[in-house]
Protein backbone atom coordinates (compact mmCIF):
# COMPACT_ATOMS: atom_id res chain seq x y z
CA UNK A 1 0.00 0.00 0.00
CA UNK A 2 1.21 3.50 -0.94
CA UNK A 3 -0.20 7.06 0.28
CA UNK A 4 -0.56 8.30 -3.36
CA UNK A 5 -4.04 8.20 -3.37
CA UNK A 6 -5.80 11.13 -1.47
CA UNK A 7 -8.30 10.89 -3.73
CA UNK A 8 -10.18 8.49 -2.39
CA UNK A 9 -14.31 7.56 -3.39
CA UNK A 10 -16.64 6.52 -0.75
CA UNK A 11 -16.40 3.10 -1.70
CA UNK A 12 -12.81 2.83 -1.48
CA UNK A 13 -12.93 4.05 1.33
CA UNK A 14 -15.41 2.12 3.21
CA UNK A 15 -13.48 -0.97 1.71
CA UNK A 16 -10.51 0.08 3.05
CA UNK A 17 -11.82 0.66 6.75
CA UNK A 18 -14.10 -2.75 6.07
CA UNK A 19 -10.87 -4.39 5.25
CA UNK A 20 -8.73 -3.62 7.95
CA UNK A 21 -11.34 -4.09 10.68
CA UNK A 22 -11.51 -7.39 8.76
CA UNK A 23 -8.07 -7.99 9.12
CA UNK A 24 -7.86 -6.91 13.47
CA UNK A 25 -10.82 -9.10 14.33
CA UNK A 26 -8.62 -12.19 12.82
CA UNK A 27 -6.23 -10.90 16.29
CA UNK A 28 -9.59 -11.40 18.56
CA UNK A 29 -9.09 -14.59 17.44
CA UNK A 30 -8.19 -17.88 19.23
CA UNK A 31 -6.81 -20.72 17.46
CA UNK A 32 -7.99 -23.30 20.63
CA UNK A 33 -4.45 -24.96 20.92
CA UNK A 34 -4.56 -24.21 24.44
CA UNK A 35 -7.64 -25.97 25.21
CA UNK A 36 -6.30 -28.53 22.99
CA UNK A 37 -3.10 -29.47 24.97
CA UNK A 38 -4.20 -28.84 28.27
CA UNK A 39 -7.26 -30.90 27.30
CA UNK A 40 -5.47 -34.29 26.25
CA UNK A 41 -3.80 -33.83 29.14
CA UNK A 42 -6.20 -33.62 31.80
CA UNK A 43 -7.78 -36.35 29.83
CA UNK A 44 -4.59 -38.58 29.54
CA UNK A 45 -4.63 -38.08 33.42
CA UNK A 46 -8.16 -39.13 33.94
CA UNK A 47 -8.36 -41.64 31.71
CA UNK A 48 -5.45 -43.71 32.96
CA UNK A 49 -5.81 -43.21 36.64
CA UNK A 50 -9.12 -44.99 35.91
CA UNK A 51 -7.48 -47.42 34.19
CA UNK A 52 -4.87 -47.75 36.99
CA UNK A 53 -7.42 -47.99 39.64
CA UNK A 54 -8.36 -51.17 37.78
CA UNK A 55 -4.94 -52.84 36.59
CA UNK A 56 -2.97 -51.23 39.48
CA UNK A 57 -0.32 -50.72 38.22
CA UNK A 58 1.19 -47.85 40.09
CA UNK A 59 0.57 -45.36 42.76
CA UNK A 60 -3.38 -43.97 42.32
CA UNK A 61 -1.90 -40.54 41.86
CA UNK A 62 1.18 -41.34 39.82
CA UNK A 63 -0.56 -39.94 36.80
CA UNK A 64 -1.60 -36.68 38.35
CA UNK A 65 1.42 -36.19 39.92
CA UNK A 66 2.79 -36.58 36.53
CA UNK A 67 0.24 -34.26 35.09
CA UNK A 68 1.76 -31.70 37.60
CA UNK A 69 5.51 -31.79 36.45
CA UNK A 70 4.48 -31.84 32.82
CA UNK A 71 3.01 -28.78 33.49
CA UNK A 72 5.67 -27.04 35.44
CA UNK A 73 8.35 -28.25 32.72
CA UNK A 74 5.07 -26.87 29.74
CA UNK A 75 5.19 -23.27 31.75
CA UNK A 76 9.07 -22.95 31.93
CA UNK A 77 9.56 -24.42 28.14
CA UNK A 78 6.53 -21.97 27.03
CA UNK A 79 8.08 -18.96 29.09
CA UNK A 80 11.88 -19.31 27.31
CA UNK A 81 9.78 -19.29 23.72
CA UNK A 82 8.08 -16.28 24.33
CA UNK A 83 10.73 -14.17 25.42
CA UNK A 84 12.93 -15.72 22.19
CA UNK A 85 10.59 -15.48 19.39
CA UNK A 86 10.48 -12.17 17.89
CA UNK A 87 6.62 -11.92 16.29
CA UNK A 88 5.01 -8.96 15.15
CA UNK A 89 2.74 -8.13 18.56
CA UNK A 90 -1.29 -6.38 18.97
CA UNK A 91 -2.54 -5.94 22.20
CA UNK A 92 -6.50 -6.26 21.76
CA UNK A 93 -8.77 -5.62 24.98
CA UNK A 94 -10.60 -9.12 24.34
CA UNK A 95 -7.22 -10.78 25.11
CA UNK A 96 -5.96 -8.27 27.95
CA UNK A 97 -9.00 -8.98 29.68
CA UNK A 98 -8.88 -12.79 29.25
CA UNK A 99 -5.39 -12.81 30.19
CA UNK A 100 -6.22 -11.04 33.62
CA UNK A 101 -9.01 -13.25 34.21
CA UNK A 102 -6.56 -16.02 33.71
CA UNK A 103 -4.88 -15.01 36.52
CA UNK A 104 -7.72 -15.13 38.59
CA UNK A 105 -8.61 -18.54 37.13
CA UNK A 106 -4.80 -20.03 38.06
CA UNK A 107 -4.94 -18.75 41.12
CA UNK A 108 -8.37 -20.64 42.19
CA UNK A 109 -7.22 -23.65 40.79
CA UNK A 110 -4.00 -23.63 43.12
CA UNK A 111 -6.27 -23.08 46.28
CA UNK A 112 -8.50 -25.86 45.19
CA UNK A 113 -5.75 -28.34 44.46
CA UNK A 114 -4.31 -27.17 47.92
CA UNK A 115 -7.59 -27.91 49.19
CA UNK A 116 -7.44 -31.19 47.75
CA UNK A 117 -4.33 -32.15 49.70
CA UNK A 118 -4.82 -30.49 53.03
CA UNK A 119 -8.89 -30.59 53.23
CA UNK A 120 -11.55 -31.32 51.34
CA UNK A 121 -10.21 -34.47 49.98
CA UNK A 122 -10.27 -35.11 45.89
CA UNK A 123 -13.51 -36.64 45.37
CA UNK A 124 -15.09 -33.40 46.24
CA UNK A 125 -11.85 -30.97 45.07
CA UNK A 126 -12.03 -33.00 41.68
CA UNK A 127 -15.90 -31.94 41.25
CA UNK A 128 -15.23 -28.02 42.64
CA UNK A 129 -12.02 -28.54 40.13
CA UNK A 130 -14.44 -29.53 37.26
CA UNK A 131 -16.91 -26.47 38.54
CA UNK A 132 -14.00 -24.12 38.08
CA UNK A 133 -13.43 -25.29 34.67
CA UNK A 134 -17.07 -24.23 33.12
CA UNK A 135 -16.74 -20.73 34.74
CA UNK A 136 -13.66 -20.77 32.82
CA UNK A 137 -14.79 -22.46 29.31
CA UNK A 138 -18.19 -19.97 29.83
CA UNK A 139 -15.76 -17.13 29.97
CA UNK A 140 -13.77 -18.03 26.91
CA UNK A 141 -17.13 -18.62 24.92
CA UNK A 142 -18.69 -14.77 25.95
CA UNK A 143 -15.50 -13.59 25.45
CA UNK A 144 -14.80 -14.80 22.04
CA UNK A 145 -18.23 -14.87 20.82
CA UNK A 146 -17.53 -18.84 20.44
CA UNK A 147 -21.19 -20.88 21.16
CA UNK A 148 -19.57 -24.09 21.26
CA UNK A 149 -17.57 -23.19 24.77
CA UNK A 150 -20.77 -21.42 26.21
CA UNK A 151 -22.64 -24.47 25.42
CA UNK A 152 -20.30 -26.77 26.81
CA UNK A 153 -19.77 -24.47 29.95
CA UNK A 154 -23.01 -25.81 31.16
CA UNK A 155 -22.51 -29.53 30.53
CA UNK A 156 -18.93 -28.71 32.43
CA UNK A 157 -21.00 -27.47 35.33
CA UNK A 158 -23.74 -30.88 35.06
CA UNK A 159 -20.74 -33.02 35.41
CA UNK A 160 -19.65 -31.18 38.38
CA UNK A 161 -22.55 -31.39 40.26
CA UNK A 162 -22.56 -34.83 39.69
CA UNK A 163 -19.23 -35.50 41.06
CA UNK A 164 -20.45 -33.96 44.19
CA UNK A 165 -22.85 -36.89 44.49
CA UNK A 166 -20.31 -40.53 43.64
CA UNK A 167 -18.60 -42.24 46.15
CA UNK A 168 -15.71 -43.63 44.40
CA UNK A 169 -12.53 -42.00 43.28
CA UNK A 170 -12.90 -43.51 39.67
CA UNK A 171 -16.22 -41.64 38.82
CA UNK A 172 -15.20 -38.97 39.68
CA UNK A 173 -12.34 -39.36 36.89
CA UNK A 174 -14.58 -40.47 34.65
CA UNK A 175 -16.94 -37.51 35.10
CA UNK A 176 -13.93 -34.92 35.23
CA UNK A 177 -12.83 -36.63 31.94
CA UNK A 178 -15.83 -36.41 30.26
CA UNK A 179 -15.95 -32.53 31.69
CA UNK A 180 -12.63 -32.04 29.84
CA UNK A 181 -13.48 -33.54 26.51
CA UNK A 182 -16.99 -32.12 26.50
CA UNK A 183 -15.63 -28.39 27.71
CA UNK A 184 -12.07 -28.59 26.40
CA UNK A 185 -10.93 -31.21 23.84
CA UNK A 186 -14.36 -30.79 21.49
CA UNK A 187 -14.53 -27.25 21.49
CA UNK A 188 -10.27 -26.34 20.98
CA UNK A 189 -10.64 -28.69 18.42
CA UNK A 190 -13.65 -26.43 16.62
CA UNK A 191 -12.13 -23.49 17.62
CA UNK A 192 -8.93 -24.97 15.73
CA UNK A 193 -10.17 -25.39 12.67
CA UNK A 194 -12.40 -22.47 12.41
CA UNK A 195 -9.51 -20.09 13.20
CA UNK A 196 -7.49 -22.07 10.08
CA UNK A 197 -10.54 -21.67 7.67
CA UNK A 198 -10.65 -17.89 8.30
CA UNK A 199 -6.60 -17.62 8.45
CA UNK A 200 -6.91 -18.98 4.95
CA UNK A 201 -9.59 -16.65 3.78
CA UNK A 202 -8.03 -13.71 5.12
CA UNK A 203 -4.93 -14.40 3.34
CA UNK A 204 -7.38 -15.18 0.10
CA UNK A 205 -8.62 -11.58 0.92
CA UNK A 206 -5.43 -9.69 1.53
CA UNK A 207 -4.84 -8.44 -1.69
CA UNK A 208 -3.63 -4.79 -0.43
CA UNK A 209 -5.68 -2.39 0.12
CA UNK B 1 -24.00 20.55 1.70
CA UNK B 2 -21.59 17.39 2.96
CA UNK B 3 -19.11 18.36 6.01
CA UNK B 4 -15.85 17.80 4.01
CA UNK B 5 -14.09 14.60 4.98
CA UNK B 6 -11.39 15.05 7.28
CA UNK B 7 -7.78 15.32 5.29
CA UNK B 8 -5.51 13.54 7.94
CA UNK B 9 -7.84 10.21 7.13
CA UNK B 10 -8.58 10.93 3.94
CA UNK B 11 -5.78 9.05 2.63
CA UNK B 12 -5.13 5.39 1.64
CA UNK B 13 -2.88 4.46 4.22
CA UNK B 14 -3.47 6.37 6.62
CA UNK B 15 -7.20 5.47 6.52
CA UNK B 16 -5.87 1.67 6.85
CA UNK B 17 -4.27 2.71 10.10
CA UNK B 18 -6.43 4.55 11.90
CA UNK B 19 -9.09 1.45 10.82
CA UNK B 20 -6.97 -1.25 12.27
CA UNK B 21 -5.97 0.89 15.76
CA UNK B 22 -9.57 1.22 16.03
CA UNK B 23 -9.96 -2.29 16.37
CA UNK B 24 -7.56 -3.25 19.03
CA UNK B 25 -5.85 -1.45 22.53
CA UNK B 26 -2.33 -0.97 20.70
CA UNK B 27 -0.32 -2.32 17.91
CA UNK B 28 3.22 -2.73 17.02
CA UNK B 29 4.82 -1.02 14.10
CA UNK B 30 5.31 -4.39 12.11
CA UNK B 31 2.36 -5.24 13.20
CA UNK B 32 0.90 -2.24 11.40
CA UNK B 33 3.18 -2.81 8.19
CA UNK B 34 2.13 -6.29 7.82
CA UNK B 35 -1.66 -5.75 7.87
CA UNK B 36 -1.11 -2.62 5.23
CA UNK B 37 1.61 -4.42 3.14
CA UNK B 38 2.96 -0.54 3.31
CA UNK B 39 6.91 0.10 3.42
CA UNK B 40 8.66 0.83 6.86
CA UNK B 41 9.37 4.45 5.25
CA UNK B 42 5.69 5.07 3.83
CA UNK B 43 4.36 3.98 7.13
CA UNK B 44 6.67 6.66 9.16
CA UNK B 45 6.03 9.31 7.76
CA UNK B 46 2.30 8.31 7.48
CA UNK B 47 2.44 7.30 11.89
CA UNK B 48 4.15 10.39 12.06
CA UNK B 49 1.68 12.85 10.40
CA UNK B 50 -0.90 10.92 12.40
CA UNK B 51 0.82 10.96 15.39
CA UNK B 52 1.30 15.26 14.71
CA UNK B 53 -2.82 15.41 14.49
CA UNK B 54 -2.85 13.97 17.78
CA UNK B 55 -4.63 11.21 16.17
CA UNK B 56 -2.45 8.90 17.94
CA UNK B 57 0.36 8.28 20.48
CA UNK B 58 3.36 6.56 19.30
CA UNK B 59 5.95 4.69 21.91
CA UNK B 60 9.17 4.37 21.14
CA UNK B 61 11.12 1.61 23.41
CA UNK B 62 13.76 -1.32 22.93
CA UNK B 63 13.13 -4.41 23.18
CA UNK B 64 16.39 -7.12 23.58
CA UNK B 65 18.39 -4.34 22.09
CA UNK B 66 15.34 -4.04 19.21
CA UNK B 67 13.48 -0.94 18.44
CA UNK B 68 10.40 -1.57 19.44
CA UNK B 69 7.47 1.18 18.13
CA UNK B 70 3.83 0.86 19.17
CA UNK B 71 1.04 2.88 18.53
CA UNK B 72 -2.26 3.65 20.16
CA UNK B 73 -5.13 5.65 18.90
CA UNK B 74 -5.94 8.64 21.14
CA UNK B 75 -9.85 9.19 22.67
CA UNK B 76 -9.49 12.47 19.43
CA UNK B 77 -8.49 9.91 17.06
CA UNK B 78 -11.78 7.74 18.13
CA UNK B 79 -13.95 10.90 17.56
CA UNK B 80 -12.05 12.05 14.12
CA UNK B 81 -12.76 8.55 13.20
CA UNK B 82 -16.32 8.40 13.91
CA UNK B 83 -16.92 11.45 12.46
CA UNK B 84 -15.02 10.10 8.99
CA UNK B 85 -17.21 7.30 8.99
CA UNK B 86 -20.38 9.67 9.86
CA UNK B 87 -19.74 12.02 6.87
CA UNK B 88 -18.91 8.80 4.72
CA UNK B 89 -21.92 7.49 5.10
CA UNK B 90 -23.97 10.35 5.00
CA UNK B 91 -21.64 10.94 1.17
CA UNK B 92 -22.55 7.46 0.50
CA UNK B 93 -26.56 7.45 1.42
CA UNK B 94 -27.25 10.45 -1.23
CA UNK B 95 -24.75 8.87 -3.73
CA UNK B 96 -27.27 5.88 -3.60
CA UNK B 97 -30.48 7.85 -3.53
CA UNK B 98 -28.70 9.93 -6.87
CA UNK B 99 -28.49 6.53 -8.69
Amino acid sequence: MNNSKDNLSGEESLQIIQEMIRSAKQEQKDNGMGWIVWGWMLFLASALTVINIHLNLVKTYFFWNTFGIATIVMLVLSTIRKNQKKISRVTTYTKEVFNKLNIGFTITLLVIIVAINVSIGPISGFALLTALYGFWVLIYGALFNFKPSIIASYFVWALALAGLFVQTFEWVMIFHGLAVLVGYIIPGHIAYNEFNKSVGRNTKSNIGV
Amino acid sequence: MFKELDPILHSQLRLAVMSLLISVKEAEFTFIKEKTNATAGNLSVQVQKLKDAGYIDVTKQFKDNYPLTTCKITKAGVNAFEDYVQVLQDYLKVSKKNA
